[in-house]
């Protein structure tokens, strides 16, 4: 019990110092991981506009151009008609990113009750467009079909050219919410000892008869509390910017678990890392040969398949690669245990060995009478 | 003995910050270390405020030892450490409340407490103030009455005035002297400025490279060098001869840079006219003289051969060599 209220005074002081120095926790929690959406994600995602896409019609019935007209209002698109070979080159040289089929029976099978399918050639080398695209012709196709009063009488076959792509802001944003909690660790964790030190502010702790593992812990929680804040806000950004979470609520509070398991590790190791540096510059250091690999090799960024052989080891040995992929799982696929379980296990693991190894050396720096 | 401090020896790696030091402090004085930069003051505070274990020795606070009872120790002392340890980011009043909860005392003790701390030391209108916004003076200040809100029994002031100014200063001993007459506190302070040691300390510690040169209370601790007054005299040329006519004469010679020689004297006036003699005699002038009760410094002198302020020191050696130079 006195350990608990012991425990809560230093959490406190530490959310309380936290949230009332206005500047760096929002730099912290929201311009950094904004700003890594946005060179990331918003270089592909976010809404898409004139997209250019190349019509071939062999069919002038009323229907079809009412089709194309329903598709081109709106922003999206910018249609453009051409023969059939034309339009084959104007995609190959990636002046339209996709090319639209429309058979000559179009209005005639619609006419008469039918189904039709049209067939669009996508570029997806830039998955937003092609997502962007497809979205746009999916919904028109839709509300098409519902004025005839038919239901998905107008389908879309979509033939992406160059392969299919992920949506990538989708794939990115797991990573970016699991780099903020890695980042922020660091500044949670490690920075926030080593100025404490510099300033002196952990006499204030020590001399004082509270209990030293409440010093440590009070500390290691305040840390993991704020790392998760700044997580949650990159989750809520990434959100906001229109990515998908599969499970909803109950998959929003499992990332948030992932990020209490994987902020705890993060806290532990940079713990572990303050207790043997005295200066700012040193940290800098470890952000550049620790924290910036982990972050390139956690696949993150770019899936680990397309990592070369030599440097997939670095990644399977890396917590982050765990922790990232867990929170993707959650996101994009749901939750199924299945496929989280070696993560789990992983990210588990990892924040129990760090917290152990952080709060030790913690304490042993702490130094003299226990 | 409130506290008690027996044969303390601390180590940094084959340095010797502190030599098997004995001292005790009575409940209720304002006692004084007075050393040099290095002389091993800090790190004697961080032994009996819990924060250093120490190599060997014993050390007892109201009772309680420090390495074996510290909790006990840490309920009962305040440190307010040489650099400052508040939380700038928290105004004056969020930090006495996280230093009253540290403590253990329930909301509501903090709060009475509060404003009339803040009002000992003229604070109470810069309550909600962020505390970096806070001048170097007001920061210390507020320091001082944070750890009276625990009421504890003795407190530790590692160098109080430092980097203050001197009207500062004096409101800050005022302060001390308060805390210390109406609270009954006890005040463990280290300094390295003579007048702070001099004006408020009830008994002062003189401590150099981590020895106990002398303990006594400031008065008694001047009579050491014997009755009188201090005359500093300041000589043209033919020093070494002066000095050694001054000693043939019978004078106590305190000390002799080259040309700057301080004697002790019962009754200066007889002095002067024997100096002005002598120096005739020997056909030297007399660049000053000057004639002053004696200080703790010259305390200092006398047990370690050189002045506790080192640029000062070094100043009147640089001084020397320039005057050599130009004749
Ligand atoms: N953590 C440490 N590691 C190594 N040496 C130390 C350490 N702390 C102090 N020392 C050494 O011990 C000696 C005494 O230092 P201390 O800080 O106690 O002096 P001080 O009297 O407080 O001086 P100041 O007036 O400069 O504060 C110095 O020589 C110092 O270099
Ligand atoms: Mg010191």
């Amino acid at each position: 019990m006195r350990f608990l209220r012991e425990l809560y005074v230093v959490f406190w002081k530490e959310m309380l110092v936290w949230v009332n120095n206005p500047m760096l926790p929002v730099v912290r929690a929201l311009v950094f991981p904004m700003m890594w959406i946005v060179i990331f994600g918003s270089a592909f995602g976010g809404e898409v506009n004139h997209i250019p896409v190349a019509v071939v019609s062999e069919d002038s019935g009323e229907l079809s151009l009412a089709y194309l007209s329903m598709l081109s209002t709106g922003r999206t698109l910018e249609l453009k008609y051409a023969s059939p070979s034309e339009a084959e080159k104007l995609l190959k040289t990636r002046r339209v990113y996709g090319v639209l089929h429309i058979p000559a029976d179009f209005t005639e099978r619609l006419r008469s009750g039918e189904g039709v399918t049209v067939s669009l050639s996508t570029d997806e080398s830039t998955p937003q467009i092609a997502n962007a695209m497809a979205a746009h012709f999916a919904k028109v196709s839709r509300s098409f079909s519902a004025q005839l009063g038919l239901e998905d009488a107008v389908r879309v076959e979509r033939d992406p050219i160059y392969g299919r792509g992920v949506k990538y802001l989708d794939y990115l944003a797991p990573g970016v919410v699991m780099m903020t909690i890695l980042f922020s660790s660091i500044f949670s964790g490690g920075l926030n000892l080593i100025l404490d030190r510099e300033f002196g502010t952990l006499k204030m702790l020590m001399v004082s008869p509270i209990s030293r593992d409440a010093i440590i812990l009070g500390k290691i929680f305040a840390g993991v509390a704020q790392s998760i804040a700044s997580g949650v806000v990159a989750l809520v950004v990434a959100i906001l910017m229109g990515v998908h979470l599969k499970s909803g609520a109950a998959g929003f509070a499992l990332v948030i678990l992932l990020m209490f398991i994987s902020g705890f590790g993060f806290i532990g190791m940079s713990t572990a890392f303050a207790t043997r540096i005295t200066q700012l510059e040193q940290l800098m250091v470890v952000m550049q040969v620790l924290i910036m690999p982990m972050w390139f090799l956690s696949g993150g960024l770019y899936p680990l398949e397309s990592m070369p052989d030599w440097m997939k080891p670095l990644a399977i040995v890396n917590p982050m690669t765990y922790a990232t992929d867990a929170a993707r799982a959650v996101m994009i696929r749901g939750i199924i245990w299945e496929t989280l379980l070696l993560d789990l296990a992983v990210i588990s693991a990892f924040a129990i060995a760090m917290f152990l190894v952080g709060s030790y050396s913690f304490k042993k720096t702490l130094g003299g009478i226990k | 003995m409130i506290i008690e401090v027996e044969r303390l020896r601390k180590e940094f790696n084959g340095v010797v910050a502190v030599d098997g030091i004995s001292f005790s402090v009575e409940r209720g004085e304002i006692f004084g270390f007075l050393g040099p930069n290095g002389a091993g003051k800090t790190t004697t505070i961080n032994i009996l405020t819990t924060l250093l274990a120490p190599t060997s020795g014993t050390a007892r606070i109201a009772g309680y030892d420090v390495v074996k009872q510290p909790e006990q120790v840490r309920r009962r002392i305040g440190l307010v450490p040489q650099e400052v340890v508040l939380e700038g980011d928290l105004t004056a009043r969020e930090n006495l409340i996280f230093h009253g909860m540290l403590y253990g005392l329930s909301r509501q003790q903090i709060e009475s407490r509060i404003s009339e701390l803040l009002d000992i030391v003229e604070l109470e209108d810069r309550a909600e103030s962020k505390v970096r916004t806070f001048s170097g003076g007001m920061k210390r200040r507020l320091e001082l009455v944070k750890v009276l809100l625990h009421e504890p029994e003795v407190v530790f002031l590692d160098e109080p005035t430092v980097g203050l100014d001197p009207q500062t200063r004096r409101r800050i001993w005022e302060y001390i002297r308060t805390l210390n007459t109406e609270r009954g506190v006890t005040v463990f302070l280290t300094t390295h400025y003579m007048e702070e040691a001099e004006q408020l300390c009830d008994r002062v510690c003189i401590i150099d490279h981590g020895r106990i040169l002398d303990i006594d209370q400031p008065d008694r601790l001047k009579h050491r060098l014997g009755e009188g007054e201090m005359v500093e005299i300041e000589l043209a040329e033919r020093c070494e001869e002066f000095v050694r006519s001054l000693g043939e004469a019978g004078y106590r010679i305190k000390s002799a840079t080259g040309c700057r020689v301080t004697v002790v004297a019962e009754r200066s006036e007889r002095v002067l006219a024997e100096v002005f003699s002598l120096a005739d005699r020997l056909g030297t002038g007399i660049v000053s003289i000057s004639i002053r009760k004696p200080t703790l410094e010259d305390v200092f002198i006398h047990y370690t051969g050189r002045s506790i302020r080192d640029e000062a020191a070094g100043d009147t050696r640089i001084r020397e060599i320039a005057r050599r130079l130009k004749h």
